[in-house]
């Protein structure tokens, strides 16, 4: 069953036109990587599946719902679709367990004792338990990214976003995060989305990869095959670009 | 110079004293008003709610830009003309009340402008409501910022409450001008009173404001 299917896509922001007809069906249990060059709208497109951004034609079903459909509840959505995002929006005036308490207690009304039980074994699994009572603002950018994914884990979500989890931090601060979703990617069947410039995590975890350049979908393939022998230039002389850096 | 001790009699300085009460009641009364409504306007302008929010917006534009001193005639002079009858004390507290929330609510909106986008989308993306945004994550964050301007219009709203006295309002300046009506070499013992009065209250003031600054920075 597809988790995520755009079906002829368009969105403009004024006379630019971000997403030109794109078609992406995503299965439940996926983990799918998107990329391309900056500025061809692949945060535009990952944002699309939770409604940050609205679609302006075409059909979008995410967990069954449309999401072009303005009788749509866009909470019905968030509440099985989680994001992690680039600069992790953590909510500043919240402690690190309240970070990832709050959106069970007030959306999914979980027991207060369980929410808590549960919110300290994802800050054991990201390794951070030590700064459950923390302040954001006190902890280091991988920190406070490792906070964010078990922030969206506690809703128990089908399908996990990952918008460049990883391009704001520091390089030595990437390997961390990098395994925290790595071990995600193995051992959950929640559908994976993820964002990134990160080959080797692509190479090493994906099962397909979505190559975009100006809005469009240009190559949709395996992993095995998108590295190995790419069809599209563009994502050959992308692949030669990254790879040399 | 004895004439500018003779001044300070008790009874002249009773009076002049009684009038602190009524001061300190009109502005902590339309603080607390003004802080409700300018919260609610700030937070419709915020909204950005088609053609409500604009027709607020411009509404708050209006009072803004008149002077404070014609809102309070037209509380105290033109609203009985209309039917309503306020006594004094409380046309006093809804003109301060009308003015200051168009104020407090430029400031609230600011403050919430102010607020890093990625806490709603965060909070959004989370599975949290508008309303759940806005009251778990961006009010407390935005007054937070908000609180050392909110203190500075608390400050000009207490002094401002000194334009009663053009209705007569038996504030405190209105009973200094009682006072050195009974003899002009009263005027400056007065006026030293008065400016003495005013300061501690709103030094007092931004001494909570500094507390509130440093003990949030």
């Amino acid at each position: 069953m597809s988790m995520i299917e755009f079906k002829d896509v368009q969105k403009y922001y004024g006379d630019f036109h971000a997403l030109h007809d794109v078609n992406l069906k995503i299965d439940a249990g996926e983990t799918v990587v998107l990329i391309g060059p900056s500025g061809s709208g692949k945060s535009t497109l990952i944002r699309t599946i939770n409604g940050l951004e609205e679609i302006e034609e075409g059909q979008l079903l995410v967990d069954g719902f449309d999401l072009h459909d303005p009788k749509t509840d866009i909470n019905k959505i968030r509440k099985n679709v989680g994001m992690v995002f680039q600069h992790f929006n953590l909510y500043n005036n919240k402690t690190v367990l309240e970070n990832i308490m709050l959106a069970p207690r007030l959306v999914l009304h979980r027991d207060e004792a369980e929410n808590k039980r549960i919110a300290m074994e994802l800050l054991e699994q990201v390794g951070l338990a030590d700064k459950a009572n923390s302040m954001p603002a006190a902890l280091s950018g991988g920190q406070k990214q490792r906070v964010a994914i078990a922030r969206s884990l506690a809703m128990k979500p089908k399908a996990l976003l990952f918008d460049e989890p990883t391009s704001a931090l520091d390089p030595e601060m990437i390997g961390d995060v990098l395994d925290v979703m790595r071990d995600i990617a193995r051992d959950s069947d929640m559908t994976l989305l993820v964002v990134t410039h990160e080959m080797s995590f692509a190479k090493a975890v994906a099962d397909r990869v979505i190559f975009m350049a100006d809005g469009r979908i240009l190559e949709d393939s395996s992993t095995e095959a998108f590295f190995e022998n790419p069809t599209e230039p563009r994502a050959k002389k992308f692949l030669s670009q990254v790879e040399h850096h | 110079m004895s004439e500018f001790f003779n001044a300070f009699t008790s009874a002249n300085m009773g009076y002049l004293l009684g009038g602190l009460g009524i001061t300190v009641g009109v502005s902590a009364i339309s603080v607390v008003l003004s802080l409700l409504f300018g919260s609610i306007v700030g937070i419709i302008q915020f909204e950005k709610i088609p053609f409500f929010s604009s027709f607020v917006g411009t509404l708050n534009n209006i009072v803004r830009n008149l002077p404070l001193l014609l809102i309070i005639f037209f509380t105290y002079f033109a609203l009985p003309q209309l039917g309503i009858h306020l006594p004094i004390f409380w046309a006093t507290v809804a003109a301060m009340t009308f003015f200051e929330s168009a104020m407090l609510a430029e400031i609230v909106r600011g403050g919430l402008e102010a607020v890093d986008r990625g806490q709603f989308e965060g909070a959004r993306a989370n599975g949290l409501s508008n309303m759940q945004t806005m009251w778990h994550i961006v009010l407390p964050q935005a007054y937070k910022k908000m609180i050392p301007p909110i203190i500075s219009q608390l400050i000009s709203l207490v002094k401002d409450t000194s334009l009663a006295s053009g209705i007569v309002l038996a504030e405190m300046t209105y009973r200094g001008q009682i006072v050195y009506a009974q003899n002009t070499n009263y005027i400056i013992p007065v006026l030293v009173v008065l400016t003495v009065v005013y300061f501690l209250l709103n030094y007092g003031l931004s001494l909570i404001a500094k507390w509130f600054d440093k003990k949030l920075a």
